[in-house]
């Protein structure tokens, strides 16, 4: 572009040589015609450089003058520029916390080495009544860890809550079991001590554990000694060997790792979490090929038989990590993408508005020679610095927007959670998405802001144009009508849903019930014996606890995230539906009226139903009315199906209980219930119903310590919060998508307001006409209301059809409540139109007190 | 000399230079020292341009696209740079003259003679 250094000097030089050429042929000797031409020309040096600058520092200087004019009319129009300045940071800060969160949580790539070549090899059977992580059985995972060549260097894991008892107090931890290649196939290793071996799995060898850096620093004070020493976890010293370096906690916030060790008998399988490597040369579905080909059941395998359906599947580490936490980010974006779209088009209504008032002074420039393209370009750099200042007060916005977001969270939901947080790509998005959206709000006002005819504004007649204005405006409107009302819909169905959830009847009553899960380590409680007697034990201190009115216990309770399913056989002649499955919780004597599930026939256990006496089971009225449809159910025999033909131990139906909620699908589940006195269970669930107004958990964490203190409390809360844990994640999505439709129903609101106002004073002239030709006050208020009519019911159509089309993405988090519901739909329509309708009306009620004097004086 | 220097400072305050500049193309395609020495002989040796003012100028001009610049061989065989107006520079010539007019007439309105003159 500019020419280089030399040819600036040649230039020069020519200039040199043409002067003294001319004074030469003047007739003055050389030296004096050069002597001459130097000193009439100056400072060589110096004009080169003051040319070369000239060449780049051209477009410098426009930019430098753009933006001092623009900042010149930005602080002229103060008003305008809170107004735009604050919408703008609202909107692009919304952005960047939701892009700090999806960056985080589902761009950044995991902390491992070379992360995007791990894949998961997974084959779970799919006609089971709950969904399984993506795992492979543990036979499936040895066959196929030794035969795969498509995937290679596979590792293996679980992830278990175990009890670190010593030193300390005892606590439960997440633990990751894993195989000896774990740390080698993720490609990160201990920053102190080992990894495991091949050794350390064999069953009979030292048992040895890893820390994580954060259980390292808070339990045991990073002390480099802890290597070699043991820590007694489930009841069992292991040593310690190694440290893992900060911020590792794969998987799933593992605080330790210990080897993982696979079932030795053929008839019990467990799933785990399958990671291999992908070579450069494999595909993902070549890999799934093989192992389908592996993995499938061929006949004589029993699952074959019994027709189980298996998937199998070859997904992405991180596609398995993220798991179902995708989608609710997704939606999230795109709501505040699209509060982001209403910010702008309620900022280019007020740019439009504000360039009809610049009308003159566009005129004036145009007319003394500024170009269209730079008058658009200068209109442009002022709202490109809107756009930044917006964002630069967004980033503040931001910061406070991820904390909240956080806050409300339900943690252990959001994969990578602790991940999160505010970083270059954050403020390299935020600075990307203010200049792109400077661009967007800016280009419709720029390009009609340099269409002005200088004749035309400098003319009398300016006032009275609005054309094509006004139609941009009413189009801006009705976009921001929309996009408010496809937000408003997906909020509604969220809260919808939600009172749906809290209205529903679980089939308990447990409010007030404080719950405490207690894990019995199989060391200390090897056999039945030992752990009813702890059982009993427990009961009866809790029955002691001042104010605890109702006490039993239940090995698995609703709302807990755990069961125990299992298939039912049935003696005479009804056959249970294939795939019959029911829960099967063991639970002590008034367990259901501490929990409020209603008797419906029969009676409830007591303790002579225990151990030697006849077999008993309680069921629940879907089981009753499943199996014995005409008949009372008090009386059957049913036995638990062992998968096998030959004798069953039946046990007697004595009576029928309400069904009940059991998790967070909040189906009612069909259910058989145990005596405990006749069952085994290491996993116990203490329930306790106070007397109102008595705290009682700490009398019941001093209980259990006091019947063993080696054992710790797995969990401690109210069935109230459980409940609200269960339905924490749509409860989550329901504030985010409320906030961010009530954002968007605001900017709509004032969008709304501003043009309609902005049009009355347009339309002074023509009202004040009106009125004095003898339009009464009413005709003018129906006018400018049936204006804002139009607009919002056009709105609302568009948005309709967009709700419709998009809330089909919230289907995973409706409860009960039909993606397309009718009656919210209609709900938020009239809601954004009697919304829109108000912001119509004060401009509207102005335009009624219209003198016609002052309007005919208004030029 | 000292006179003419100190005019030429005066009109490099505004953007008169360009319009000179262009004027001067308007006649044809001329070398920086050839368009220095028309605007000396046009104005009458009353204004002399600072070679510092001319040669960033005529960059300026060149990247705005009003006049163009290409290396050709001089009468005497030297190798110069030749610049030329464009359509471009045309109008601008055409709008910057008749700023000027509309200035120049203000201004003798405002330096008249007070003796008033009917409009």
């Amino acid at each position: 572009m500019t020419p280089p250094d030399d040819e600036i000097r040649e230039e020069i030089e020519a200039h040199l040589r043409l002067a003294i050429t001319e004074k030469m042929a003047r007739g003055a000797s050389r030296e004096d015609a050069e002597r001459a031409a130097r000193q009439e020309f100056g400072n060589v040096t110096h004009v080169a450089e003051v040319t070369r600058e000239a060449g780049y520092s051209l477009w410098l200087e426009r930019l430098s003058q753009d933006l001092r004019y623009g900042w010149r009319a930005l602080r002229r129009t103060p008003a305008f520029t809170t107004v735009a300045v604050a919408t703008l940071a609202l909107a692009i800060g919304a952005n960047s916390a939701v892009f700090t969160v999806v960056n985080s949580v589902l761009l950044a790539p995991l902390p491992f080495r070379d992360p995007g070549s791990l894949y998961v090899a997974s084959f779970i059977p799919t006609n089971i009544p709950f969904e399984l992580p993506p795992s492979l059985d543990d036979k499936v995972y040895v066959d196929y860890r030794r035969r795969a060549t498509r995937l290679t260097t596979i590792t293996g894991y679980q992830q278990q809550d175990v009890t670190l008892s010593n030193p300390g107090e005892a606590t439960r931890l997440p633990c990751g079991l894993i195989a000896a290649t774990f740390f080698d196939v993720l490609g990160v290793q201990p920053v102190l001590g080992r990894g495991f071996t091949a050794d350390d799995e064999h069953p009979g060898s030292q048992a040895v554990v890893i820390l994580s850096d954060h259980l390292w620093r808070t339990r045991f004070g990073a002390d480099r000694g802890i290597l070699g020493k043991a820590i007694t976890i489930d009841g069992v010293p292991q040593v310690v060997v190694g440290v893992m370096p900060p911020g590792f906690d794969f998987p799933d916030a593992s605080e330790l790792w210990s080897p993982l060790s696979l079932p030795t008998s053929p008839n019990i399988s467990t799933f785990l979490s399958v990671v291999g490597r992908l070579p450069a040369d494999a595909t993902p579905a070549q890999a799934l090929a093989e192992l389908e080909a592996i993995a499938q059941p061929k006949p004589p395998d029993p699952r074959a038989r019994r027709g189980d359906r298996f998937a199998a599947r070859v997904i992405p580490l991180k596609d398995a990590v993220i798991g179902s936490g995708r989608t609710p980010l997704l939606v999230f974006a795109g709501a505040v993408g699209f509060v982001l779209l209403i910010a702008c088009a309620n900022v280019a209504n007020l740019l439009l508005i504000r360039s009809a008032t610049r009308r003159h002074e566009m005129a004036v420039r145009v007319a003394l020679g500024a170009s269209r393209s730079r008058i658009a370009r200068q209109l442009l750099t002022e709202s490109v610095m809107l756009a930044l200042m917006g964002g630069a007060a967004g980033s503040f916005v931001a910061i406070g927007g991820v904390r909240a977001l956080l806050a409300i969270a339900p943690l252990d939901r959001i994969p990578r959670v602790d991940e999160v947080h505010v970083n270059g790509w954050v403020l390299a998005f935020t600075l990307a998405v203010s200049v792109v959206t400077g661009i967007l709000f800016g280009l419709a006002p720029a390009r009609s802001g340099a269409r002005h005819e200088p004749q035309e504004a400098l003319g009398q007649g300016a006032r009275l144009v609005s054309g094509p204005h006004q139609r941009l405006r009413s189009v801006l409107v009705t976009g921001e009508i929309a996009l408010a009302l496809i937000l408003l819909t997906g909020a509604g169905l969220m809260i919808k849903s939600f009172v749906r959830m809290r209205m529903l009847d679980t089939g308990y009553n447990a409010s007030g019930v404080v719950a405490m899960s207690v894990e019995l380590p199989s060391t200390a409680y090897p056999d039945s014996t030992r752990q009813r007697a702890f059982h009993a034990q427990l009961l009866d201190r809790l029955a002691h606890i001042p104010g605890a009115s109702e006490v039993a216990a239940a090995s698995f309770r609703p709302m807990s995230q755990v069961g125990v399913m299992g298939s039912l056989v049935v003696d005479g002649p009804v056959k249970p539906p294939d795939q019959y499955s029911v829960d099967k919780p063991v639970v002590s004597t008034g367990y259901f009226t501490t929990m409020g599930i209603r008797i419906l026939a029969g009676r409830d256990f007591t303790p002579a139903d225990r151990a030697g006496a006849p077999g008993v089971v309680i069921v629940s009225e879907a089981v009753a009315h499943q199996l014995w449809p005409s008949e009372d159910a008090v009386g059957k025999r049913v036995a638990e199906g062992t998968g096998r033909p030959g004798p069953v131990k039946w046990l007697t139906v004595i009576g029928v209980v309400s069904d009940i909620v059991q998790d967070g699908s909040l189906d009612r589940h069909s259910t058989v219930y145990f005596p405990y006195l006749q069952t085994a269970t290491r996993w116990m669930t203490f329930v306790v119903r106070p007397a109102s107004g008595v705290k009682v958990a700490s009398a019941m964490r001093a209980a259990l310590r006091e019947v063993d203190p080696a054992v710790p409390a797995q969990s401690l809360e109210t069935m109230d919060q459980s409940m609200m844990e269960n339905i924490a994640e749509p409860v989550f999505q329901m504030r985010v998508l409320a906030t961010f439709a009530l954002l968007a129903l605001l900017l709509a609101v004032i969008g709304t307001y501003g043009v309609l106002a902005y049009d009355i004073t347009e339309r002074t002239r023509e009202i004040g006409l009106r009125l004095a030709l003898g339009a009464t006050p009413g005709t003018v208020l129906r006018m400018v209301l049936g204006r804002t009519a139009v607009l919002a019911l056009l709105g609302a159509g568009i948005g309709m059809a967009g709700a419709l089309a998009l809330t089909r993405l919230l289907s995973k988090s409706l409860f009960e409540v039909r993606p397309n519901d009718p009656s919210t739909l209609i709900g938020v329509s009239v809601v954004l139109f009697l919304a829109a309708l108000a912001a119509g009306y004060l401009p509207a009620r102005r335009a009624t007190r219209i003198s016609a004097m002052t309007a005919l004086l208004h030029d | 000399m000292t006179d003419a220097r100190a005019l030429s400072r005066i009109e490099l305050l505004q953007g008169t230079l360009d319009l000179i500049i262009l004027q001067t193309l308007r006649w044809g395609p001329r070398h920086g020292y050839g368009i220095a020495q028309m605007i000396r002989s046009s104005s009458a040796d009353v204004l002399q341009v600072d070679t510092g003012s001319l040669y960033p100028a005529l960059h300026r001009l060149e990247r705005k696209g009003w006049i163009a610049a290409s290396w050709s061989t001089s009468e005497n065989n030297q190798r110069v740079r030749v610049y030329t107006l464009t359509a471009k520079g045309g109008k601008q010539l055409e709008r910057e003259r008749s700023q000027w007019e509309q200035l120049s007439r203000a201004m003798g309105a405002i330096l008249a003679p007070p003796a008033r003159s009917e409009p």
